[in-house]
């Protein structure tokens, strides 16, 4: 008895050794990349090619961080990115909300054809029609510029987004609105002072998603912005690792800076965007 | 001609030949309904006056080589918006004849026609949600359906480098029926077939693997945390999450850095450290360039798995484990016949999902390899190695010109994703709990 106890316990003992061995590789592994970029986003050099294999042994500057806000667009990069951001957000919320709202209590000729085809369209992934997008940006005039780019993320995330707040909507009870309609309010006031803060949660979790979805994307500025005052973000970095003159270096700059708010922004609402995943996405 | 209506219903007839004639004719004639029927009249007078300018750009659209003086790529997109408001037009006929009908009904039921006053207000009732409505219908018209048109069409003309594109004069862009698809699909040109082919099987592999390889590494990182209950299983557990935090884009594009075959720091390291005389070209041949792309993607797809996963097996109830104690089963045996089961039952529909999003991961491929090391066909199809579908489009799109071929490759995967894009769809709450 005391054998076989004793047994367990040494069992025990080897297992734990050996996922601490696995696990020790695999974060060696993950924190490899992330810890060679930032040794490179310091190192004084111009480019990486020659520099050493070990972290941080060419030395600490921020020369990288001033070439990165001195000779390049990279404020400008953030403002348009987040200007890109906010319009994508407030628009979003706004049209996808108030067609949510309208399908979720009212009954009208095609109501029922209008939400199928919404069905239908939100499976098609965005990049099949991404020649045809460009030739209408082009033919409105919207090329290189920053909101021909909102109207392309804000009309493709509008069959999701309102299948999404309408089934919403359809859980709150339609006394509620009824009873403000005999207290003589319109349309317009309902939405607004009554559907709306009930239906804050999903309305907070669509403002979270489409606020940080034009961030990194990358088809679609690529293919409409084409001067560097009007880049975003990522095409701004990625152009320092596209051009036939390697400046990883400066790329590495740049993506820590990005990367740190995003790691921020994942672990303060880790918790936040868990709980929305979990109305939105698959039932658990 | 008699303007009045009787009640027992016989005059239905006399209304719907009324509003067939004309937009509105059958509200103003007989029902009275003045503001309504102006303005349903005014819609198809604008839609008569406007009628030569759409029928026009309709018909450049069918003889699209016809004429230098426009792009060919405006003509066609042209003839699609006005087949567009063809369509629309047509449905508000519709509209109009049916609630033309619907207002004779009341007016049986009532006896008498509903004052001006009456019509306002319900005019007022029933314009908030077309206001409501218009923009979203504007935008998903322009920049969803209208793409969407314009791509199907595409993949029927020949509009494509070096012969027809719009910008060069004289070049004219023309329908040419099913010839691309027989190009890409049925041999009519082996260059095409085979690209698609080895395209198609390679994009088939790297879904299941890419989404198997981070499945199970989730499960196996999540269940070691969950298992061994280590004092430090926070700290790795911070770390491992990680890549799942920093964007991808920008993660993919250090490992293509960290892998470059002649300055890449790794084979930098493994030469300096004796391991290797020679580089390893990890994204120039052909086959290692596969598996490294599984890997990377491991590295980047792996921690969101071990989230969910540790998620589920949080989940599951304790008694479970208790009544497992009670019976004498080992940790070994909770874990492959409780644990397991459980949290593999749990997240087959996110397996699903993650093989579509996999089949259409463009930034793990694009970013990485963009779609090399090239092969013999490279030249003229320009499908690298590790191209799947998707970046083979892209790259078709914006670098080769190939706009006709690209799109019938975007219908296909249209085709083929539309299933398991529904299936996932049909799967969330949001649509379970909402109701059409």
């Amino acid at each position: 008895m005391e054998d076989k106890a004793k047994n367990a316990s040494t069992k025990r003992t080897v297992f734990k050794v050996f996922v601490c061995v696995v696990l020790t590789i695999c974060s060696l592994v993950v924190l490899y990349p992330i810890i060679y970029t930032i040794s490179t986003a310091f190192s004084p050099l111009m480019t990486d090619a020659n520099s050493n294999i070990i972290p941080f042994a060419d030395g600490f500057s921020t020369l990288q961080f001033e070439r990165l806000f001195l000779d390049e667009d990279y404020l400008l990069w953030v403002k348009n990115t987040l200007f890109l951001a906010i319009c994508t957000c407030l628009l979003s919320v706004v049209v996808c909300s108030l067609s949510a709202y309208v399908f979720s209590r009212f009954k009208f000729a095609m109501r029922k054809g209008m939400m199928i085809s919404m069905l239908v369209l939100q499976v098609f992934p965005s990049f099949v029609g991404m020649i045809a997008i460009y030739v209408i940006i082009n033919r409105i005039g919207a090329a290189d510029q920053l909101w021909g780019l909102v109207l392309v993320y804000v009309s493709g995330n509008i069959p999701y987004n309102t299948w999404l707040v309408k089934s919403y909507l359809d859980t709150i009870p339609k006394s509620l609105d009824e009873a403000a309609r005999i207290d003589g309010a319109n349309h317009m006031k309902i939405f607004f002072s009554v559907i709306f803060p009930i239906a804050k949660p999903i309305i907070i979790f669509l403002a979270i998603t489409t606020f940080t979805g034009p961030w990194m994307d990358y088809i679609f500025p690529k293919m409409i912005l084409s001067t560097s005052e009007h880049y975003t973000l990522a095409i701004g970095i990625m152009r320092f690792i596209e051009s036939t003159t390697n400046k990883f270096t400066l790329f590495a700059a740049g993506a820590i800076l990005v990367s740190v708010p995003f790691v921020i922004f994942f672990v303060a609402g880790q918790k936040a965007m868990t709980t929305g995943l979990g109305a939105a996405a698959v039932k658990g | 001609m008699d303007l009045s209506l009787s009640t027992d219903g016989s005059s239905k007839k006399k209304v719907l030949i009324a509003s067939c004639i004309f937009m509105g004719l059958g509200h103003i004639l007989y029902l009275k309904q003045f503001v309504k029927g102006i303005v349903l009249a005014a819609i198809e007078v604008i839609f008569l006056l406007s009628s030569k300018t759409v029928l026009q750009m309709l018909n450049d659209m069918i003889h699209l080589s016809n004429g230098y003086e426009r792009l060919a790529t405006f003509r066609l997109i042209d003839g699609i918006i006005a087949l567009c408001i063809l369509v629309l037009f047509v449905m508000i006929y519709v509209i109009s004849i049916k609630s033309a009908l619907e207002g004779y009904n009341e007016f049986c039921l009532e006896g008498r026609t509903k004052s001006n006053k009456e019509s306002i207000q319900g005019l007022f009732g029933k314009a908030f949600p077309i206001i409501a409505l218009s923009p979203t219908v504007i935008l998903v018209v322009f920049f969803v359906i209208v793409p969407l048109v314009f791509s199907i069409t595409t993949g029927f003309t020949n509009w494509s480098k070096p012969d027809h594109l719009a910008k060069a004069f004289g070049t004219n862009i023309d329908w040419v029926g099913f010839s691309n698809y027989k190009d890409m699909f049925f041999g009519g040109d082996t260059e095409w077939t085979g690209s698609f082919a080895g395209v198609a099987v390679w994009t088939v592999c790297w879904g299941f693997l890419a989404t198997f390889t981070c499945y199970f590494g989730g499960t196996i990182l999540a269940a070691f945390l969950y298992e061994a209950k280590l004092k430090v299983t926070p700290v790795f557990r911070a770390i491992l999450i990680l890549p799942y935090a920093i964007p991808s884009i920008l993660t993919v594009s250090v490992w293509k850095n960290l892998l470059n075959e002649s300055y890449g720091p790794i084979n930098k390291t493994l030469r300096q450290l004796g391991i290797i005389s020679s580089n390893i070209p990890w994204l120039n041949d052909s086959k290692l360039a596969k598996v490294v792309c599984i890997l990377v993607n491991m590295w980047v797809g792996v921690p969101y798995f071990m989230l969910l996963i540790t998620g589920q097996m949080t989940a599951i109830s304790a008694d479970v484990y208790e009544a497992a104690r009670i019976d004498g089963a080992t940790g070994i045996q909770t874990f492959m016949y409780i644990t397991l089961p459980l949290v593999l039952y749990q997240t087959v529909p996110l397996i699903i999902m993650s093989f579509t999003h996999n089949i259409n991961n463009f930034g793990a491929i694009y970013f990485l390899t963009g779609g090399n090391p090239s092969t013999a066909k490279s030249t003229v199809t320009g499908a690298g190695a590790t191209d799947i579908l998707v970046t083979w489009i892209y790259k078709l799109t914006m670098n080769d010109m190939q706009y006709c071929k690209a799109a019938v490759l975007a219908m296909l995967v249209f085709i083929v994703l539309a299933p398991f894009a529904i299936f996932n769809f049909i799967n969330t709450k949001s649509f379970k709990e909402g109701e059409l």
